[in-house]
């Protein structure tokens, strides 16, 4: 029989200095979200189905990877954890009248079809604000994500910010019937301002909407692309929608991040349940947004507490890739020592060991095989990114090495220095 | 300033396309020389790349950002469906998807039958049945000269690109539906979009000018 060793498409394993990395990013991120107090919450990795159902407007049910428990019930992985955080906050939190900060990382499965390379298990990071429909709860979160991107060293992003409201203003004093909405709003999804154009002549549109439309197009760029926009918004939502951005922005100011701001009017929303702010964080080296958020004052009612929130996701495999590619170290300072001793040298190779660890060096003791040279574990320890090998010999001399400029030196037994010297060397 | 990086489907397409960036003032003398072996053309003056490859692959480059804008046929980008933003019609290229077979096979269509659907582009065909005509059918992916397919009777009609009809008719197929119009599109990364947004929407306006 053949035997299946690898993972499926679409999963894989994530070991050695990758992984270290990746808990070392996560780690970075966490702090931020900390920072901003918010509180850690973990749920499970399936749920019924009907917490993703369609009117959820999370990702289209057929990439749901869903599967039966013995009653019957239909289960889900989670394809995005949001909705997950808004059942749990809307059931545990349901009484609370103050705002409620949550913060999560874990994995989400998306069922991509095949042959597209994406990965369908991917971990998110995010963070949520349940009950708060302010202004500075939208600042906060904006502020909490740009934090979140420098904290990791990214120098060159940007993070969009629109607003659903200004787009459904649009759409609204168009007066389109659906099928035509649908196709407008595909065209302006691909940024075919000209083609959104075009469709709009040929459906004889009044002549201010088909303006408005093209000129979403242009409605990109720093603060004063609102002083624009106010112009175009057709009625008092459109006017709201603007306002509110101005409001963030000023909010934003106080934080010091409004550089890294993109006011994008044409957005529209990645999940259906988003409706008011949206935003999401590009950076060069990685196709898609790594960071993905916006409001959903509307979610949780569907779990039976309406309730205002905000939140958004960190998208940590795309983030890693992204700084991979612009060559951004993710400082990672797990190195460890090893220690290698030969049989005779066990007592004191432990007694080491021991006094390292008790120091908080992370320390591989490894036995030498009767077959094995020092320099086969010298190349594994440099395959292992580890620190420093210390080599107890049978004669009690002891070979330090330092793995990472090469330099030796060999300490005979007489000049024995006690092992908390030692230590302070590496 | 970081370059530009262009995907251009080989062939026809690829050949428009640079006739068009001409007109703009943007060139690449390099991609003149025909005994040239390279795979990517620079323009260094105004820090753009181009690369050939095949017409399918395209949008799947743009996708994952390896170019920054591409140039491909609307039936590549549906039948690809990947993320990416098309955000303007060069008006190029210009044909029909089509589901065409024998005279008689129309009534199949009109009866909604259980038929053998031959196709290059089993997406498009399947979205077409299945969505817009909700029609069970079964498809067959072929690789090329799919007008054999109802003449030795593999299936009952086929879906494919359709020009000038004429290697139909003297094949004795009709056109029977039209599934949607075609022509050359250009695609952009999500993300070269917002942060080279300034340099694109440049580009575009220039272009949109032209056509």
């Amino acid at each position: 029989m053949k035997k299946l060793l690898h993972t499926p498409e679409g999963v894989r394993d994530i070991y050695n200095v990758e992984c270290g990395k990746k808990q070392a990013l996560e780690g970075r991120l966490k702090k931020t979200l900390h920072l901003y107090g918010y509180h850690d919450i973990q749920t499970p990795t399936f749920e019924y189905f009907d917490v993703f159902r369609k009117e959820i407007g999370t990702i289209p049910s057929k990439d749901l990877y869903k599967f039966f428990d013995k009653e019957g019930n239909t289960l889900a992985l989670r394809p995005d954890i949001t909705p997950s955080v808004a059942r749990a906050a809307a059931t545990l939190f349901g009484d609370e009248t103050l705002p409620i900060r949550l913060c999560y990382t874990g994995n989400t499965f998306v069922n991509h079809s095949s042959y597209q390379g994406r990965l369908r298990e991917v971990t998110q990071m995010g963070a949520e604000m349940i009950g708060d429909a302010s202004v500075e709860a939208d600042a906060e979160m904006l502020s909490m994500a740009v934090e979140a991107m420098l904290a990791v060293g990214l120098k060159e992003f940007q993070l969009n910010v629109g607003n659903l409201e200004f787009f459904e203003s649009l759409l609204e004093d168009a007066d389109l019937d659906e099928e035509s909405a649908e196709r407008v709003i595909e065209l302006i999804n691909n940024r075919n301002y000209y083609g959104a154009g075009e469709y709009l002549d040929s459906i004889l549109v009044k002549r201010s909407s088909r303006e408005a439309f093209a000129a979403l197009g242009s409605l990109v760029g720093g603060i004063e692309v609102l002083v624009r926009a106010k112009n175009i918004a057709p009625n008092s939502k459109g006017l709201k929608a603007v306002k509110r951005l101005e409001k963030i922005y000023h909010t934003l100011r106080m934080y010091g991040v409004e550089k890294y701001i993109t006011f994008d009017l044409s957005m529209t929303g990645v999940y259906g349940y988003y409706t008011g702010i949206i935003f999401r964080g590009y950076t060069f080296g990685t196709g898609d947004a790594v960071v993905k958020g916006g409001r959903y004052d509307r979610l949780l009612e569907k779990f039976g507490k309406s309730s205002p929130s905000i939140g958004f996701a960190i998208v940590i495999d795309e983030l890693m890739n992204a700084l991979v590619r612009q060559k951004i170290r993710i400082i990672y300072t797990r190195k460890n020592t090893i220690i290698l001793y030969d049989g005779e040298k066990t007592k004191k190779a432990v007694a080491l060991a021991k006094d390292f660890r008790s120091k908080a060096k992370n320390t591989e003791l490894i036995k030498k095989a009767e077959d094995k040279s020092l320099e086969d574990y010298v190349e594994y320890g440099k395959e292992y990114y580890a620190g420093t090998l210390i080599y107890i010999r049978k004669s009690g001399n002891i070979r330090m090495i330092n793995l990472i400029t090469g330099e030796e030196k060999e300490i005979s037994k007489e000049a024995e220095q006690p092992a908390g010297k030692m230590g302070a060397e590496i | 300033m970081r370059y530009l990086t262009f995907a251009l489907g080989k062939g026809r397409l690829a050949n428009q396309t640079l006739e068009l960036f001409e007109k703009i003032g943007v060139t690449c003398e390099e991609m003149h020389d025909k005994d040239s072996r390279k795979l990517i053309f620079t323009n260094e003056e105004l820090k753009l790349r181009f690369f050939l490859s095949k017409g399918p692959d395209v949008p799947t480059y743009v996708e994952y950002g390896a170019a920054d804008i591409g140039v491909a046929g609307k039936d590549t980008i549906l039948e690809e469906g990947r993320k990416v933003h098309e955000v303007l019609d060069l008006g190029f290229g210009k044909c029909r998807m089509c589901v065409c077979g024998y005279r008689q096979a129309a009534s199949y269509l009109k009866h909604r039958e259980l038929i053998r659907v031959a196709t290059k582009y089993p997406h498009i065909a399947k979205d077409y049945f299945y969505n817009t005509r909700h029609q069970t059918v079964e498809l067959i992916k072929l690789n090329g000269s799919i007008e054999l397919a109802p003449i030795v009777g593999l299936s009952e009609v086929i879906v494919d690109i359709v020009e000038t009809g004429s290697t139909l008719r003297e094949n004795g197929l009709d056109v029977l539906e039209e599934v949607c119009p075609l022509s050359a599109r250009m695609i952009v990364n999500p993300v070269s979009m917002r942060m080279e947004s300034e340099r694109i929407n440049d580009l575009l306006s220039r272009l949109q000018a032209q056509l």
